[in-house]
C-alpha cells in the first residue's frame, strides 16, 4: 500500500462512524461493503479535496466504487 | 383536558461542570465559572472573558468521536445533557409508544460557530469550500432532531428560537403539549455555544458585555451598583417532562412539577426592555395565574438577572409591581452571577436550579453583590446560599426582541 492509499483509508475511516479502519481494504466497495450513504460520500469528497488540493466532480464520483478507485483517481489527477 | 406535568429527568453542562450534581454543588457554594476565553484568540476583542465549558464534557462517550466531528458544539452539549436527563429519568429508549414522545429544544443562535467556519472557508476557497455538514450543523432544529434519532422519539419535535428566552419558552411549550395530551413524554430545554469571534464582537458592538477582563470571576454581578454588562456563557440544560399519570404508571422518581407558564412581548424595542417592566410583569403574572397561585406562595424567584444596567432595574420593578408587599419577603437570586448568561440555554439551566432549590430547600446566591444598586433593593440572596423551605419557585427569562417568559415550578 502506498502513501496515497493509506491516506485515503484514513479519511474514509474518519467519515464512517460504524467502520473500523482495520476493516477497510483496498478492494472494499465504499457503498456496498462499507455502508456509506450519500451524506458520507459528500463528506469524503470534501475531505479528499481538502487533503489533496484537487476537485472531484459528481460525474467522476459515479465511476468510483472501491477504495483503490479513489486512490487511483487521486494519483491520476496529481499527474494531470 | 388538563393533565399534571412533572419533571422526571434533568441534565446539564455549563462552565461550572458536567452534570446536575456538580453544577448544583457549585452554585450552592457560590463558585464562579467565568474565566478567560480560550475557544478562540480573543486578544483583539473588548471582552476576553466568558463561561466556557472546559475540557472533555462527554467523559461517558455518549457521542462517538467521529460523530462529534459532524456536530456543532451546541448540538454536542445538548446531546450530553439529554443523555444525562433520560438516564436520570430511567426512561427506556426507544420507547414503546414512540409517537407519544417528543422533543422541543431552544437555542438563540444554534451553530453560529459552524456558520462562521463555513463562511471563512468559502471566502478562502470559493463555493467548493462549503462542507456538506454546514447546514445540519448550524440549524437549530437539529438539536431536537438528533434527540429524536438517538432516542427513537417520533412525536412532536421542533426548535424554539427566542434569544435569551429560548430555554424557558421551549419548556413552556413542551409543558403545554404534555398538559393538553398531545404527548406523554417530552425532552425539553435549551442549548447554546456562541463563544465565537463574531458573537463576542457583535455583543460588544451592542455594548452588552462586561469588559471586566482583569477580574473574570467578579464580572457577572447582577443587581450590583458596579455591574457593567452580562458575561456570556455556554452549555445546555435538558429536562424530561411527563404527564403525572405516565410517570406514576412506570414508577418514575418525580423531581417537581411544571405548574404554570406565562409568555408576553414588550412591543417596545429591538434590544431594550420596556422601562416600566410591563412585559415582564405580565409574563410572571400569567405564569402565576396559570398555576393558580398567589404571589405570597412563591418562595423563590430565579431572576433573569443578567448584570446589565437596564435588565436588573426593570426586573426589580416588575417583581415589585406583581408581588406588592410580598416583594421584600421573596428570596430572589441570579445564578447567572456564577454560570454567566447561557443565552438560549439560560432558562433551562435556571429551571433546573429552581427545581433543585425546591427539592433541597436551599436558595443559591447571587455572587458579587457587594454594593447593591439603590434601584435594586430586594432580597437577592447576596453571596451566600440560604436554607428556606419553598413550595413554589418562579423562573424568569427576558430576551432581546422583547420576549418574556416565566415558569412556575412546584414541589411534589
Amino acid at each position: 500500500m502506498d502513501d496515497v492509499e493509506r491516506k485515503v483509508i484514513d479519511l474514509i475511516a474518519e467519515v464512517l462512524v460504524d467502520v473500523n479502519k482495520e476493516n477497510i481494504q483496498l478492494d472494499s466497495k465504499i457503498v456496498e461493503d462499507l455502508g456509506a450513504e450519500s451524506l458520507d460520500i459528500y463528506d469524503m469528497i470534501a475531505l479528499l479535496e481538502d487533503e489533496f488540493g484537487l476537485e472531484i466532480n459528481d460525474e467522476e464520483v459515479e465511476k468510483i466504487q472501491t477504495v483503490k478507485d479513489v486512490a487511483s483517481f487521486i494519483k491520476a489527477a496529481g499527474r494531470a | 383536558m388538563r393533565r399534571k406535568v412533572v419533571v422526571t429527568g434533568m441534565g446539564m453542562v455549563t462552565g461550572l461542570g458536567n452534570g446536575v450534581p456538580a453544577n448544583w454543588a457549585a452554585v450552592k457554594s457560590g463558585r464562579s465559572g467565568i474565566g478567560p476565553i480560550t475557544l478562540f484568540d480573543a486578544s483583539r476583542h473588548r471582552t476576553r472573558i466568558a463561561g466556557e465549558v472546559r475540557g472533555n464534557f462527554d467523559p461517558a462517550g455518549y457521542i462517538h468521536e467521529k460523530e462529534a466531528r459532524r456536530m456543532d458544539r451546541y448540538q454536542h452539549l445538548a446531546m450530553v445533557a439529554a443523555y444525562e436527563a433520560i438516564n436520570d429519568a430511567r426512561l427506556p429508549y426507544p420507547p414503546s409508544e414512540p409517537y407519544r414522545c417528543g422533543a422541543v429544544i431552544g437555542s438563540g443562535m444554534g451553530g453560529l460557530a459552524s456558520i462562521e467556519d463555513g463562511f471563512r472557508s468559502v471566502e478562502q476557497k470559493g463555493p467548493k469550500g462549503a462542507h456538506p455538514m454546514v447546514i445540519p450543523m448550524s440549524v437549530i432544529n437539529l438539536a431536537p432532531g438528533m434527540m429524536s434519532i438517538r432516542f427513537g422519539f417520533k412525536g412532536p419535535n421542533f426548535g424554539v428560537v427566542n434569544a435569551c428566552t429560548s430555554g424557558t419558552s421551549a419548556i413552556g411549550e413542551a409543558y403545554r403539549i404534555v398538559r393538553e395530551g398531545r404527548s406523554d413524554v417530552m425532552l425539553t430545554g435549551g442549548t447554546e455555544a456562541v463563544i465565537t469571534p463574531l458573537s463576542i464582537a457583535a455583543f460588544n458592538a451592542l455594548r452588552a458585555l462586561s469588559v471586566r477582563n482583569d477580574e473574570p470571576e467578579k464580572a457577572s454581578r447582577p443587581f450590583d451598583r458596579d455591574r457593567d454588562g452580562f458575561v456570556i456563557g455556554e452549555g445546555a440544560g435538558i429536562l424530561v417532562l411527563e404527564s403525572e399519570d405516565h410517570a406514576l404508571a412506570r414508577g418514575a422518581l418525580i423531581h417537581g412539577e411544571i405548574a404554570g407558564y406565562g409568555a408576553t412581548d414588550d412591543a417596545f424595542h429591538v434590544v431594550m426592555p420596556a422601562s416600566d417592566g410591563e412585559g415582564a410583569y405580565y409574563a410572571m403574572r400569567f405564569a402565576l395565574e396559570d398555576a393558580g397561585v398567589d404571589p405570597s406562595e412563591i418562595g423563590y424567584i430565579n431572576a433573569h438577572g443578567t448584570s446589565t444596567d437596564l435588565n436588573d432595574k426593570m426586573e426589580t420593578m416588575a417583581i415589585k409591581r406583581l408581588f406588592g408587599p410580598c416583594a421584600e419577603k421573596v428570596a430572589i437570586s441570579s445564578t447567572k452571577s456564577m454560570t454567566g448568561h447561557l443565552i438560549g440555554a439560560a432558562g433551562a439551566v435556571e429551571a433546573i436550579f429552581s427545581i433543585m432549590a425546591i427539592k433541597e430547600g436551599i436558595i443559591p446566591p447571587t455572587i458579587n453583590l457587594e454594593n447593591p444598586d439603590p434601584e435594586c433593593d430586594l432580597d437577592y440572596t447576596p453571596n451566600e446560599a440560604v436554607s428556606r423551605q419553598i413550595a413554589y419557585a418562579l423562573s424568569n427569562s427576558f430576551a432581546f426582541g422583547g420576549q418574556n417568559a416565566s415558569l412556575v415550578l412546584k414541589q411534589v
